[in-house]
């Protein structure tokens, strides 16, 4: 088999595994254990109903979602209507292209490297992603021809721009020490040295912070808050599309606690051990996604537990608070690094 | 006809195409949408330029900041009307596409007929590698290009500054 | 078209890259000449502009150049100032006139 044929085949495979893992078996689980979570905080039994535990809820829901009467509204622009929650979806699902979800794993002889792109722009590629993903939203709110809608759209399209420009920073101190913008070699300087978490706390925090904002999750989910804004940019969607904002939402959390456990937790590596082959390969894969699932159930604790921000706190707050964090954080770490010696 | 070609193909013509409707469609919202796939057929054909780098800068930059800014204007002061369908000044538009049209032709000609100039290839510090350019580039800004970073910094500041007095309101 | 010696040649001729770029600029300049809408005519020249963009980085890649990544660079940043200040102009003028069109803004004609 020439290199170039097992490139493909392996990239494609790698691809299938990450979908597999994230559409089939975590999507799902997901909403159930949001839903259960929920339950667990507020003291109440969760769904129980569908299912032992209530575990085909997922199920319930999705057929729902499919079998609804799918409706757009008078006036709106049909169009932009339906073409935005696909460009929404889009950035979500590809984010985990150039995350690095194991070390690597020798297949028939040649050393797989398990990430599906390792790009040299690395992070440049999930800041790319993110300020498409901005689109889906604005156009969510102006193509549904209502006030709440706009409004929620236009905020949230705010909150996102303010707030990916602390979190671009803060992820920018990582890649500083590290040398590079893959973040693979983020995960290897962590695994030589210590977490990122430790040296650059403030860097972590920030970067925490705005991946909530990042992800329209409570406490700054008042673009899409029930209360004050109807349901914000998604009112007028049903059936379907409802369904892609859905899974949306939840793809974005995914990536972005995958991102959180590769810039600061120390991605796929556990801190004594280093294992090498097929077995390596295979527990740095879990060790990945068990640390990924313990930062998504702090992202669901958060949720039912905090208040929301009111909207002039959250924009002062990304602006006034994290952006000077930020900087300063990565003022700090250029300075460390410069004065250790460039190489 | 390799995949470079193809690849080629499409991305070129999917921003020409895109360039097209911009040029054609009524409303702004929907203008800004084709020149944001435009932006990406653009930066496609940059990362077969051997420019990475600078695909996703104008992805971050082009199509993810400035198009944004464009979008919130259209929608938070409402200027989403269709363009009047009573053409004004008709002998003037059409000479003006016909001049337009000549001047592509003309630099069309220029462009494809002129080689490369007989100077000097670039500097050792500033070639393109073939791996990885994004440490080249980084160097060059720090290095030989530094004044005009640093201004283009001042630059960014005085924008800030100037959109915020030119949209205030006035106090009467 | 030869590229200098020690460049590794292009897999698509330099002069496609070229002509599209050439096309996109005429594309741009036609928005610019015919449309009556502001905004519209602002957008056709960010199109120009980043035409203009891709012609540098043909360039510099028949020349193996990374200057002209940094000229595209800054390109982008002095597109992104002048976005920014245009469109506070066009709010500034909205507030005034009540519109957009550069037809209509036609105070100081005879």
């Amino acid at each position: 088999m020439s290199p170039a044929l097992f490139d493909v085949l392996a990239g494609i495979a790698k691809i299938a595994a990450v979908w597999a893992v994230m559409l089939v078996a975590l999507l799902p689980n997901l909403v159930w254990a949001e839903r259960r979570g929920a339950g667990l905080i507020q003291d109440r039994p969760g769904p129980n109903r569908v299912g032992p535990f209530g575990l085909f809820q997922a199920i319930a829901d999705v057929l729902k979602m499919f079998l609804k009467e799918d409706v757009t509204p008078l006036y709106a622009d049909k169009l932009l209507h339906t073409v935005a929650p696909a460009i929404l979806l889009v950035p979500a699902l590809t984010t985990f292209a150039v995350i690095p979800f194991g070390s690597t794993i020798p297949i028939a002889g040649r050393n797989v490297k398990l990430v599906i792109a390792d790009v040299n722009i690395g992070i440049l590629y999930i800041f790319a992603l993110t300020s498409v993903g901005v689109y889906g939203l604005v156009l969510a709110g102006w193509a549904s021809n209502n006030k709440y809608s706009l409004l929620g759209g236009l905020r949230s399209g705010a909150q996102i721009i303010s707030y990916e420009l602390s979190m671009g920073l803060a992820a920018i101190a990582t890649f500083v020490t590290a040398g590079s913008l893959k973040p693979s070699a983020v995960v290897d300087w962590q695994v030589q040295n210590v977490w990122n978490c430790i040296p650059q706390a403030v860097g972590f925090v920030v970067f925490v912070v705005a991946a909530f904002a990042e992800t329209n999750r409570v406490p700054f989910d008042l673009p899409e808050a029930e209360a004050e804004l109807v349901a914000g940019y998604h009112t007028e969607y049903s059936a379907f599309k409802f369904g892609m904002f859905f899974m949306s939402e939840y793809a974005n959390m995914i990536a972005a606690s995958a991102m959180i456990v590769t810039l600061y937790l120390g991605g796929w590596a556990l801190p004594f051990v280093t294992a090498t082959g097929v077995w390596g390969g295979l527990l740095s894969i879990a060790v990945f996604w068990t640390k990924t699932l313990a930062v998504i159930f702090v992202f669901i604790w958060v949720r039912w537990t905090l208040p929301r921000f009111r909207y002039d706190q959250l924009m002062s707050l990304g602006w006034k608070v994290l952006l000077p964090l930020s900087v300063l954080n990565l003022l700090a770490v250029a300075w460390i690094v410069a004065s250790k010696g460039t190489p | 006809m390799n995949a470079d070609l193809v690849l080629f193909a499409l991305a070129a013509g999917l921003a020409i195409a895109f360039a097209l409707a911009m040029v054609v469609q009524k409303t702004p919202v929907r203008s800004v949408l084709s020149l944001v796939v435009t932006f990406f057929g653009i930066a496609v054909l940059s990362v077969m330029l051997a420019a990475p780098f600078i695909a996703a800068i104008i992805m971050i930059v082009y199509a993810g900041a400035i198009l944004v800014l464009f979008l919130f204007v259209i929608m938070l002061l409402n200027l989403n009307e269709e363009a009047r369908e009573k053409e004004s000044r008709p002998v003037q538009r059409a000479l003006g596409l016909v001049a337009a049209l000549a001047l592509g032709g003309l630099l069309l000609g220029i462009t494809l007929r002129a080689g490369t100039p007989p100077v000097a290839g670039p500097a050792a510090g500033a070639r393109i590698p073939s791996v990885d350019e994004i440490p080249v580039v980084g160097r060059l800004l720090f290095s030989d290009y530094l004044f005009a970073f640093e201004a283009s910094a001042v630059l960014l500041l005085a924008a800030a500054v100037g959109a915020l007095i030119l949209s205030r309101r006035r106090m009467e | 078209m030869s590229p200098l010696s020690g460049v590794a040649p292009m897999s698509v001729p330099p002069a496609a890259f070229l002509a599209a770029g050439t096309l996109l600029f005429v594309i741009g300049l036609v928005g610019a000449l015919l449309k009556r809408n502001a905004l519209s005519i602002f957008l056709s020249i960010e199109l120009m502009m980043n035409a203009v963009n891709l012609l540098f980085l043909t360039y510099g890649r028949m020349r193996g150049d990374a200057a002209s990544h940094v000229i595209v660079f800054f390109v982008i940043a002095i597109a992104a100032a002048e976005a920014a200040v245009g469109l506070a102009v066009f709010v500034a003028l909205f507030r005034a006139r009540q519109t957009i069109e550069v037809d209509r803004v036609n105070l100081l004609k005879w």
